[in-house]
């Protein structure tokens, strides 16, 4: 299990891993749709398969931001302190970036999940 | 308003019967003192005043989000008139709860609840039709700067006659419009039936729509098309299924027969060039087909009201009606050779 | 950081302060135009902006009074369409974007403790660029020449030359070059504040307003460069007649939809953040205590800045894209409204817990809310598809968006002028005027907009120069009038309050509304900015940190005096803001004004399609920028440590990505990244409309492809190599310098091959035409890395690059890894890509 999550890391840029990884949805979600029904693949692949591969893609990323906000919790030291963490010291600029971190995995998460909704409703390439 | 201030002010005016409201609101002004759920004494181009499924669904969405966006807009100011005017200060603690109830969680659920709703209707507004296509009435609708060329097409998809600026549909019936470009981009919408649906060209684009109720509306272009855009509207009549195929019938043998001096002239003008006539030698395709002209809603696509008048305003200046019209200007004809023409059109049906 | 502060005497101090005022001193005379100070830059970039801001209000009232009565002939279709075109164009790209780069660039460098922005010139060449810019544009309105195809410029009807005359071509032009400054100033609000803050403001200490504005420039990052990328399309179409949107040979009106609303989403928020980022600095000053909820704030800019790319279809909700498509970007409209919604509770959370004094800034601020609220939930109604569908492209929508904008935007700017006029003439705004203002501009406001949705729902659409008077449009347009009029006289008041003049305060009063931010400490009689750069040790340092405006005054913090002569900041570190380098900044320069109005020329040229000029300007251009960078930029300093104060010696020359300008180069470099992946979905867009994409027309073969891919990466091996030898010494260097300048060469020349051997018309369809446009973009690049070769070149000769010296060729190294990139996608695309889809 250890060598799956990587140590901590100091920078600002893991404050966007969350918000990357709904990024990264949203894209593959848009361009396989996209493609799959300006190329008319519906012939060859039923709708229904890709709805099942992206519903699969979207668990993957919701686990990646899970994973992103696990880092994060550990980063705010498991909760050990309360915000406002506006102390003039690493830790407290640490706990700042873990606690920021994990709101934005909490936004990506809700991101993630509505953009999956349309995968349930709606069924056809109907414009 | 009645229709000689309509015809003074040179507004289109609708033929024909316009059940369920008189198209008129006499008490707009109250309604900016009162809320808007009134609103919908509004007319012929409203979206809240539904003549179809599709636009009835949006109507009900639209109060639902208006009742909810009242509330919340009311709690939120609410909130922060209290948070300026209260007597005693809050602790952190409860400010923070309040971010994360108020500010993220409740907007969370209640989007949440909404964009199913919303996502839910959409498939059931617009149903997948290609399948069943082949049995639906397809209607082609070619948008033009800055006019719209209707053509009513048969079983084997292609054209059984052309018409202009007026749509007609039966009623209860899911009719498939296939909607074109030659030029720019126009967008074919007809608020009281539902959603508007862009014409691009290069592309053709697919817009079925149900009427729920007879009567005559107004479509109009909703995407900016260049100077006239404000002046492309069209007249849509919901007909009874057994009047609508008595129309066809009648529209599909129309003899073009009227005042011969007037066809006459017509034809030695040089209009048979851009326009045509069913039953006349007149074929022209650049321009509107005139077959019953006389029993259009308006001149020059929903400018002017349908009348001899006007008619030989628009043959005289086009341009003046309506900005960088295609059709060249006609000012150098007499004056009753004009008139004729304007009579003769007048008189198709 | 407990280094002992420093204490001089009153004599010393003296010196110190007439060193600094000299060093900082603001030319005089004609050559003031030559300032490239921030408080100089900033100020002009936001009067102007503002000025444009009335210009485009003056159209709108033209247009409310168009509007006024039905069938109403007080202008003519043609005026009109060209008012609401300038209209958006202007306080879109003239006003919305410039004021909050104008804001950033006054503000910051006080607020984050610096005593400058890493590049001033920069922002002063984007200044010069952006008046140049906005002046052709806006000018354009009174030569009949105006564009009239609306802000959005949709082709075919504004491609066409027959639809639209020259007036695309300036809103193109004019535009791109402001894009440019737009460009610039990212970059240097990006620098600025993630190496400039002062020592010891970690990043859980930065000012909110300083992580929105961080957060914006990385969005016009993202943003801006998608639009510029479909301005050359658009341009290629207009000028050559290249069938980018020409559905007849193979092009696609779409996909400029799609290339501009990429650009055209993220700007709304990159409008509204530095707005509520106002906000943010705002109400923590008027509840006097620190703002609740700093890291919501930092979720709300983060998480809105991402959504924000994927709402773009959103505005194209009815061009028959299929369900599913649009149903993933009715979700993320929906999503973003979360951060959203947590922005204004924070405000709402700090004000329930402090004590709330209620004066004209928060008056604007309040009404802000209060409008932009409206906005934001019939935002939420039009995300939802269905209702799009029947309210877009009407009344509703403008309705909509003049509540955000106005509300979210508008509003809380003035709110900003009311707090911030103290702090940039020393004396404050009326309470009077202010409150007169506010009530005319908040009732006309709502008289104007409010029964706009009215008349959207009743199916009146939007851009119309006229209406029928018999369908229940005719009294909400009146009310509309007579309100917008309102409106105006209210922002009439906000100018008139700000031109009138003001008796001077009896006393100094640096921070009359006792706000805690370090701006507040600056002095508006002085250019230097900081006295002395302090020590933060908290967000709020001028509540918590005591006698600390004392202590910067007696210059007992770093760098109090100047006595290299040169304008020096401090740099730090990005997370815990420690102190790693002494910065030699630009000071006043022509340069700057003549590159802008060289390339103002030449933008301008090209509308007229005058070639000639257009290459003079070009040339003129090129050696502005030149003598600019050789003269400018990475001087090697006469010591390699100076002393900046309280015992810390700091290096001068740092290169690599420690130094500013590597930093600079990532940037911009992401930014023309983003520009390129553009160009080729715009590649991969045309093969998914196409059954036959590649089989349609000749193509580039594939030997000539591949053997330009190869010469590339060879000669981003040697440009590695080259840094590598320069280490060592200087000789090495310069071989490899040549060999990579003589590759390149070859490589582009290559490159331009496969097109050109086989005759590939780019006139004939749209895939030679994306081809051309694909190696073009990158021969243009590798030119561009081969002059950066030769420059090392001069200047290892000149003895101004040496191997403990080697910023230069480190941020040329930078520039050919994105340039080995580009080359390998643009070849492996257009020469492989056609063999994948046989």
């Amino acid at each position: 299990m250890k060598s799956f999550i990587p140590r901590e890391v100091e920078t600002l840029w893991t404050l966007f891993t969350a918000p990357t990884v709904w990024a990264l949805h949203f894209v593959v979600c848009y361009a396989a749709v996209a493609i799959f029904c300006a190329k008319g693949m519906a012939e060859e692949i039923a709708f229904g398969t890709l709805r099942l591969g992206l519903g699969i893609f979207t668990l993957l990323a919701l686990a990646m931001i899970v994973l992103s906000s696990y880092l994060a919790w550990r980063q705010w030291g498991f909760g050990s302190g309360d915000p406002p963490h506006d102390a003039a010291t690493r830790e407290d600029r640490k706990y700042f970036q873990g606690f920021a971190t994990l709101l934005l995995s909490g936004l990506s998460f809700v991101a993630v999940v509505y953009a999956a909704i349309p995968l349930i409703f709606i069924a056809e390439c109907q414009p | 308003m009645n229709d000689d201030r309509l015809a003074a002010s040179g507004q289109p005016i609708r033929s024909g019967p316009r059940p369920g409201h008189n198209g008129i609101c006499r008490h707009d002004y109250l309604l900016l003192l009162v809320f808007p759920l009134l609103a919908s004494c509004s007319g012929v181009q409203s979206v809240l005043d539904p003549a179809g499924p599709e636009a009835a669904g949006v109507a009900t969405l639209f109060y639902t989000m208006l009742i909810g966006g009242v509330v919340i807009w009311s709690g939120v100011v609410g909130l922060f008139f209290y948070a300026v005017r209260k007597r005693k200060v809050h602790s952190t603690k409860t400010a923070g709860r309040l971010i994360l109830w108020g500010g993220a969680v409740f907007p969370t659920v209640v989007l949440a609840a909404l964009l199913g709703y919303g996502v839910w209707l959409m498939p059931a507004m617009r149903p997948w039709f290609q399948d069943d296509a082949r049995g639906m009435r397809r209607i082609e609708v070619t948008g033009e700067q800055f006019w719209w060329r209707v053509r009513y097409l048969g079983e084997d998809g292609k054209p059984v006659f052309e018409t202009a600026n007026e749509v007609r549909i039966p009623v209860g019936e899911r009719v498939a419009f296939l909607l074109k470009s030659p030029d720019v981009i126009h967008s074919f919408w007809i608020p009281v039936l539902g959603g508007k649906m862009d014409m691009i060209p290069g592309r053709e684009n697919r817009l079925t729509l149900v009427a729920g109720k007879p009567g005559t509306y107004r479509g109009v272009c909703a995407e900016f098309c260049g100077p006239s855009h404000a002046l492309m509207a069209f007249t849509v009549h919901v007909m009874e299924r057994q009047d609508y195929e008595a129309w066809l019938s009648a529209r599909k043998t129309s003899s073009g027969a009227g005042d011969a001096e007037g066809l006459a002239l017509f034809l030695r003008h040089g209009c048979a060039a851009c326009h045509a006539i069913s039953g006349t030698e007149a074929r022209g395709t650049i321009g509107p087909d005139l077959t019953g002209f006389g029993e259009r809603g308006s001149v020059g696509a929903g400018t002017l009201a349908n009348t001899a008048e006007h008619i030989a305003r628009f043959i005289r200046f086009p341009d003046g009606v309506k900005p960088e019209v295609r059709m060249p200007h006609f000012s150098m004809l007499a004056d009753a050779d004009v008139e004729r023409i304007a009579a003769y059109l007048k008189g198709l049906r | 950081m407990t280094a002992e502060l420093g204490n001089f005497s009153a004599e010393e101090r003296a010196a110190q302060e007439e060193r600094l005022r000299k060093v900082w001193e603001t030319p005089k005379g004609l050559r003031y135009w030559t300032s490239v100070n921030n408080s100089e830059i900033g100020l002009w970039y936001g009067v102007t902006a503002f000025v444009f801001m009335l210009f485009a209000g003056l159209l709108g009232l033209l247009m409310r009074l168009q509007l006024a009565v039905p069938n109403n002939d007080l202008i003519s279709a043609d005026l009109f369409n060209q008012a609401f075109t300038l209209h958006g164009t202007v306080m879109m790209f003239l006003f919305a974007v410039p004021i909050f780069e104008a804001i950033a660039i006054f503000l910051l460098p006080s607020m984050l403790g610096a005593r400058e922005l890493p590049f001033p010139r920069l922002s002063a060449f984007g200044f010069w660029s952006f008046v140049l810019g906005g002046i052709f544009v806006c000018g354009s309105i009174f030569f009949n020449a105006a564009p009239s195809a609306g802000w959005f410029m949709y082709p075919p009807l504004a491609t066409s030359e027959e639809f639209s005359g020259i007036g695309a071509d300036i809103w193109l032009l004019g535009l791109s070059f402001i894009e440019v400054a737009s460009i610039a100033a990212a970059v240097e609000i990006i620098v600025g504040i993630m190496k400039c803050r002062a020592p010891g403001m970690r990043i859980n200490l930065m000012p909110m307003f300083a992580w929105y504005l961080l957060i914006v420039a990385g969005m016009i990052l993202f943003a801006f460069p998608p639009l510029i990328a479909g301005d050359i399309l658009f341009e290629m179409e207009r000028m050559f007649d290249w069938p980018f949107f020409d559905a007849e040979r193979g092009g696609d009106p779409l996909l400029w939809q799609h290339l501009f609303w990429i650009f055209g989403h993220p700007e709304v928020y990159i409008i509204f953040l530095p707005a509520i980022a106002l906000m943010a600095m705002i109400v923590p000053t008027f509840s006097q205590r620190p703002i609740v909820g700093y890291s919501w704030i930092v979720l709300a800019a983060v998480g809105t800045g991402f959504l924000s790319f994927g709402l773009w279809v959103h505005h194209m909700f009815a061009t028959g894209l299929p369900q599913i498509s649009l149903a993933f970007f009715s979700a993320a409209s929906e999503a973003v409204a979360i951060p959203t919604g947590v922005q204004i509770f924070v405000f709402i959370a700090t004000m329930l817990a402090g004590r709330v004094i209620f004066s004209v800034p928060m008056l604007f601020g309040a009404g802000g809310v209060i409008i932009f609220v409206v906005g934001g939930l019939t935002g939420v109604m039009v995300a939802l598809v269905p209702f799009d569908w029947q309210a877009h492209d009407t009344y509703f929508v403008v309705a909509h968006l003049h509540y955000v904008l106005i509300g979210g935007m508008l509003f809380p700017i003035v709110a900003g002028i009311y707090y911030y006029f103290p702090f940039v003439r020393g004396k404050k705004l009326s309470d009077a005027w202010g409150k007169v203002a506010f009530w005319l501009m908040f009732c006309g406001f709502n008289i104007a907009f409010f029964p706009m949705h009215f008349s959207g729902l009743r199916g009146m659409p939007r851009r119309v120069f006229t209406y029928p008077g018999d369908i229940g449009w005719d009294w909400f347009n009146l009310v509309s009038t007579i309100g917008a009029f309102i409106f105006a006289s209210g922002v009439a008041t906000v100018v008139i309050d700000i031109l009138r003049p003001k008796p001077k305060p009896a006393a100094r009063d640096l921070n009359p509304w006792n706000s805690g931010t370090l701006e507040w400490t600056n002095d508006p009689e002085e250019s230097w900015g900081m006295r002395s750069v302090p020590i933060i040790t908290s967000r709020y340092p001028l509540w918590d940190q005591p006698n600390l405006q004392r202590d910067m005054e007696a210059g007992r913090f770093y760098l109090p005096d100047a006595t290299s002569g040169e304008r020096e900041t401090l740099v730090t570190s990005v997370l815990d803001a420690d102190p790693i380098q002494c910065l030699r900044v630009g000071g006043t320069s022509y340069v700057t004004i003549i590159s802008a109005l060289g390339l103002g020329g030449v933008f301008i040229a090209l509308t007229f399609h005058w070639w000639i000029t257009t290459i003079i300007c070009a040339v003129i251009t090129f050696v502005a920028i030149i003598v600019w960078l050789w003269t400018g930029t990475a001087p090697i300093p006469e010591e390699p440590e100076i002393d900046v104060g309280l015992g810390l010696k700091l290096p001068i020359y740092v290169s690599g990505p420690a130094s500013v300008g590597w930093w600079a180069m990532f940037i911009t470099m992401v930014g023309d990244g983003t520009a390129f992946a553009s160009l080729i979905f715009g590649y991969f867009f045309y093969w998914t409309i196409h059954e036959d994409f590649t089989a349609a027309a000749q193509g580039p073969g594939i030997l000539w492809p591949i053997v330009a891919l190869v010469l590339f990466v060879v000669a981003w091996v040697l440009t590695l190599l080259a840094r590598e030898l320069n280490e060592k010494g200087t000789v090495g260097a310069r071989l490899a310098l040549v060999a990579c300048f003589i590759v390149t060469v070859a490589a582009l020349l290559a490159g331009l091959a496969g097109p050109y051997f086989h005759a590939m018309d780019p006139t004939a369809n749209v895939y030679p035409a994306i081809v051309w446009v694909l190696v073009i973009w990158t021969v243009t690049h590798a030119v561009v890395g081969g002059i950066m070769h030769l420059y090392c070149l001069a200047r290892s000769f000149a003895g101004r690059m040496t191997s403990e010296y080697d910023q230069d060729i480190r941020n040329v190294t930078l520039y050919w890894h994105f340039m080995a990139v580009t080359a390998v996608v643009t070849f492996g695309v257009i020469g492989l890509f056609p063999m994948v889809t046989e």
